[in-house]
């Protein structure tokens, strides 16, 4: 064979029928299987045929004017009248074999060629994505949320209060009475401006004040939870900070049990901290609750105790009580018809204890790198 | 507070409890053992004590609480009357109350010949195993009675007290007169007014009122003659003395919480047989007991069914007789499950019949209750700021904003900038912790900028940070607080290896705004050109929707980005409860069949003609088919005069009812275009 053929991707122009064109029909098969096996072999470090490949044997074996099967076909005229059937007939086979195998051979090239140009666009996807800004929570609104979460599902509404609160709303309203010793244990934050006595203004130490107003503006029954920031005088270290967060609850009702007390403290243990959770109460004082509760949780991190439970397998967590008849008093509800209880907790040290976080002013140095990561 | 397991034993007949089962039960009822040193009789206990329960703060009060949890026999030791001589007391001292409200009771003796020594060695022995040092007899027998029982003493040395009219050394329970002085045993010379209540002789002060003795008239190696004071004194009056010279002694610490006011007598008596053994001497003949005030015990009434429906659970009745008979309780039954309960002069904390509920419930233990859940309670209401502010943080953190936490105080020199960011003055705090603690804030931006000042120490300078947080202020002498969502933005946005990132700007700022409104479903703000003090001229605004400034934002002020050790910070801030949240949709319609289209037009136009001029000049006097008009990009520079620059801007529209004809769409748009010509030193690209 001469190497006068198709180029790849080729200048493709027909090709002349080359000197010594096949005068019959085997002849011409025997051509034909031998160019595409050369073609193949030239085009394969390609890959294959691509387009342009196919479309060279197009015009040069099917091509209208010079085309080799159009050639043989014009031949049909020198050949012989008895043999001018058997000729034209054999001639029109030979061209429907070439026009299956090329029209196969172009399916073949396209898929090639399409398959090159998106190899062209192919990226190194190991390299890092373009991420959108991806935002955080902060741990102390994720896990007050799963507090409220636990409360809603035994139908508590929430409620709030101001922070700059009265003398009164914080304490003598709560039974704590002026010059009490009670008011010792709490350092409390006192603010400029305000009037004297029970109009003296402080940052509220407790969220009890929402208790109070609640129950003033509201008539029982009575379910809420107060979520909200509260202040004492301490000094910041590793375990105190002069704000921190506070879950109270308030419920008052016509029948409310000190056993009721007991129960939504472990429903609200197991719902929040696993099913297998307990609640141990023991007698203390707070002067707004009689009687008064700490309640401890049993250690959800460990069997028989450790670091966090401080080896008792019990994690003190909140404080609690009945609602003192002077509170009740205080609000306008009638003690002798209404009892209540009430509970608090502190949302800070919940999760550090949840979160296993070391030190509490991790919680409010908003340092990125503590901050950016889901906490639920 | 520490107590000798072998002096709690003493009121305990029969065998010394076992130390860990005390600790067990007394932390039980109430009276938490944080901790014991030594074992038998030398064993210590540590326990909190409840300000509540002063009546514990003994040994003879603890006892009684251990026996009745332990479930033993409590037996009281007798303290006989000392031997007298023949003197009578009154013949040798004057007590005289002139406050019978702040001093119901004083009870003297008085000791002659006396020659002071040290303590006994049981005595002694006692007093260092609660971490105290021996002094004298006098002193120490003093300290052993209040270990004791609770009841505080003092000892005058009689000789130094001045005589009154009738030639006795007087004793008067009195407030102090202004200007008076006195030294205390501590040797401070302190300045009195009718604040306090004093001990006084016939011409001064000698002591402060259950506080602490004078130094002049206490007792010394040379002191023959003595008097005792055993007095009940009002918790207040104590209090309020011990606070204004910001004194804490073991005596204020028990009068504070409340006394024993039926003791006097008794340790009176225990002290003055203690003090003569060590130190000899006569005892003269009666107590000088100045009774002003009778204060009659309590008789509070508690019925059974009230304790059994308060509980949520049944505690017979004998139980509840026999809990309260064995805490001393006067138990008397009136009616049927009826029992009328007279208080024991210690129990200043039982007033009621919950206290009564308590001391039956503590005893028999909390551990015993049921846990049971209150009836199904369907609830109706929440507080719906609360909500929007939890609204306003999803919005943020979803806008890429990380959530920070901040103290509410900052320091009066961070604040200040900021005090017009809300009406009203900064409260104060008048007793802080020190800066920057001092000064509540007037906006949670002053937090972000800490928060960024320590992220950008330590190298992270790339900052989207937020915080949902009250701002604080006082006007005209009441607190408001207000709602606020804080954003700040530090840095470069956009950080990656395909493209170049660029500093956050003004744009990213008014973006978090206009993010957050669209998160609730508001119309977006205007935002308004305004000078603001704490923020860069020409790169801030006022937000303003519904005609209200809600909010600001803006870039920091070069001064405060460099007070801060910030590059450009963009900071905003919005109140949360005034953004105007609408209704959810209620009649939502089908969106167009009909695609629109879109048209640009490119102006060229001063660069101090704001955007809005452009808008509304397209907006007024277009065809309602217009949707949007948008802002495609703007250039300056290369074609484009100095002091102008090329905005082009995309106009689109659109009808509900129909697909829109390029001949109209292109007439809306010629006619936007001569509208915009209007605008003076206006030119549109493609209209003459
Ligand atoms: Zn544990």
């Amino acid at each position: 064979m001469s190497g006068n053929r198709p180029e790849a991707g080729g200048s493709g122009g027909p090709q002349a029928a080359s000197p010594g064109s096949p005068v019959s029909v085997e002849e011409a098969r025997g051509l034909f299987a031998a160019e595409l096996t050369e073609s193949e072999a030239a085009a394969s470090p390609r890959g294959g045929f691509l387009p342009a490949d196919v479309a060279a044997l197009k015009v040069r074996w099917l091509g209208k004017k010079q085309g080799v099967v159009t050639a043989l076909l014009a031949r049909l005229k020198e050949v012989p009248k008895e043999e001018k059937s058997a000729f034209g007939a054999g001639v029109n086979a030979l061209k429907q074999e070439v026009e299956a195998r090329l029209d196969a051979l172009e399916a073949e090239a396209l898929a090639r060629a399409a398959a090159l140009a998106e190899a062209a666009k192919a990226v190194d996807v190991t390299l890092p994505p373009r991420v959108p800004p991806v935002g955080r929570l902060h741990p102390l609104t994720v896990v007050r949320r799963r507090i409220e979460a636990s409360f809603r599902g035994l139908g508590y509404e929430i409620a709030d209060g101001p922070e700059i609160e009265t003398d009164w709303y914080n304490f003598e309203s709560l039974n704590f009475p002026p010059d009490h010793p009670a008011r010792d244990a709490v350092d409390t934050f006192f603010v400029e401006g305000g009037g004297t006595g029970r109009d003296a203004l402080l940052l509220r130490t407790h969220t009890s004040p929402v208790q109070m107003r609640t129950m003033e503006s509201r008539k029982p029954p009575i379910r809420v939870l107060c979520p909200g920031r509260v202040y004492r005088k301490d000094d910041i270290d590793p375990r105190h900070s002069p704000v921190f967060h506070q879950m109270e609850g308030l419920v008052v009702d016509e029948g409310i049990t000190f056993a009721h007390l007991r129960g939504t403290l472990a429903a609200f243990a197991k719902s929040f901290f696993g099913g297998r959770a307990e609640v141990r109460l023991a007698p203390t004082f707070f002067p707004f609750v009689e009687p008064g509760v700490d309640c401890a949780v049993s250690c959800a991190f460990c069997e028989k105790g450790c670091r966090i439970c401080s080896f008792s397998g019990w994690i003190e967590i909140m404080g609690a009580g009945m609602v003192h008849p002077n509170v009740l008093a205080a609000a306008g509800i009638d003690p002798e018809r209404y009892t209540g209880f009430a509970f608090g907790m502190g949302i800070d040290r919940i999760t550090m204890l949840l979160h296993g976080i070391p030190d509490l002013r991790l919680l409010f140095e908003n340092d990125v790198r503590f901050l950016d990561r889901t906490w639920s | 507070m520490k107590f000798r397991l072998e002096w709690l034993g003493q009121y305990l007949p029969g065998e010394l409890p076992d130390l860990a089962t005390v600790r067990r039960r007394l932390t039980d009822v109430g009276f938490i053992v944080e901790g014991t040193e030594g074992e038998g009789g030398d064993a210590v206990l540590d326990v909190e004590l409840t300000a509540n329960r002063p009546d514990g703060m003994n040994h003879r009060g603890l006892a009684r609480e251990a026996a009745c949890a332990l479930g033993r026999e409590f037996r009281d030791v007798a303290a006989p009357a000392p031997a007298e001589g023949p003197v009578a007391a009154a013949s040798l001292a004057t007590v005289t109350i002139e406050e019978p409200a702040l001093c119901s009771r004083y009870s003297a003796r008085v000791v002659e010949g006396v020659r002071v020594r040290e303590a006994s060695a049981a005595v002694q022995g006692r007093l260092q195993a609660l971490g105290m040092n021996p002094i004298s007899s006098p002193v120490d027998a003093t300290n052993h009675v209040l270990w004791d029982l609770g009841q505080p003493l003092h000892a005058f040395d009689l000789d130094t007290l001045s005589k009154g009219a009738d030639g006795l050394p007087a004793i008067v329970v009195r407030r102090a007169r202004a200007g008076e002085t006195l030294v205390t045993l501590d040797g401070v010379e302190r300045t009195l007014s009718p604040e306090h209540l004093v001990i006084a002789d016939a011409e001064r002060p000698v002591a402060l009122a259950g506080v602490m003795g004078g130094l002049h008239t206490a007792i010394t190696p040379s002191t023959t003659r003595v008097l005792l004071e055993s007095a009940h004194f009002s918790a207040t009056a104590v209090r309020k003395t011990a606070r204004l010279h910001g004194m804490h002694t073991d005596a204020s610490h028990r009068f504070e919480r409340g006394t024993d006011p039926a003791t006097t007598v008794e340790g009176l008596n225990r002290v003055t047989a203690l003090l003569v053994a060590d130190c000899g001497g006569t005892v003269a003949r009666g107590v000088i007991d100045t009774l002003a005030r009778e204060i009659p015990p309590k008789v509070v009434k508690l019925r059974h069914a009230r304790l059994v429906s308060f509980l949520g659970m049944d505690v017979p009745f004998a139980r509840c007789v026999e809990i309260l008979t064995a805490l001393a309780f006067g138990v008397a039954e009136v009616e049927p499950g009826v029992l009328s309960v007279t208080v024991p002069s210690w129990r200043i904390d039982v007033d009621q019949e919950c206290d009564l509920i308590e001391e039956v419930i503590r005893v028999v233990g909390y551990g015993a209750l049921p846990e049971a859940l209150p009836p199904p309670f369907n609830p109706t209401w929440s507080e719906p700021i609360l909500a929007r502010e939890d609204r306003a943080r999803d919005l943020l953190a979803a806008a890429g904003f990380v959530e920070a936490c901040s103290y509410s105080f900052v320091s009066a020199d961070e604040n200040a900038p900021f005090v017009s960011a809300v009406e009203g003055s900064a409260p104060v705090i008048s007793n802080a912790l020190g800066e920057p603690f001092t000064t509540m804030r007037s906006t949670p931006v002053i937090g972000l900028l800490r928060a960024a000042r320590h992220n950008v120490r330590r190298g992270l300078s790339d900052l989207a940070l937020f915080e949902v947080g009250r701002s604080y202020a006082l006007v005209a002498g009441h607190p408001v607080e207000s709602r606020r969502a804080a954003v700040l933005l530090h840095g470069r946005r956009g950080t990656h290896w395909a493209a170049e990132s660029r500093p956050a700007d003004f744009y990213d700022g008014s973006g978090a705004v206009a993010a957050l409104f669209a998160g609730f479903g508001a119309a977006s703000p205007e935002l308004r050109p305004a000078t603001i003090p704490f923020l860069a001229p020409g790169r801030s605004a006022e937000v303003v929707a519904d005609g209200v400034v809600v909010g600001w934002v803006g870039v920091l002020s070069g001064a405060l980005a460099t007070a801060w050790d910030l590059g450009e910070a963009v900071v905003a801030d919005v109140d949360v409860a005034a953004i105007p949240v609408p209704p959810p949709p209620s009649n939502v319609e089908m969106p167009s069949r009909f695609p629109g289209s879109d048209v640009d037009l490119t102006v060229t136009h001063p660069l101090t003609m704001a955007w809005k001029t452009l808008e509304s000049a397209v907006r007024n006097g277009a065809p309602a088919e217009l949707l949007r008009v948008d802002a495609k990009y703007l250039w300056r520079g290369a074609g484009v005069a100095d002091g102008f620059v090329k905005t082009t801007l995309t106009v689109a529209f659109g009808s509900q009812e129909r697909s829109l004809g390029r001949d109209e769409i292109n007439r809306w748009r010629d006619e936007a275009a001569r509208r915009l010509l209007l605008v003076p030193d206006t030119a549109v690209d493609g209209i003459a």
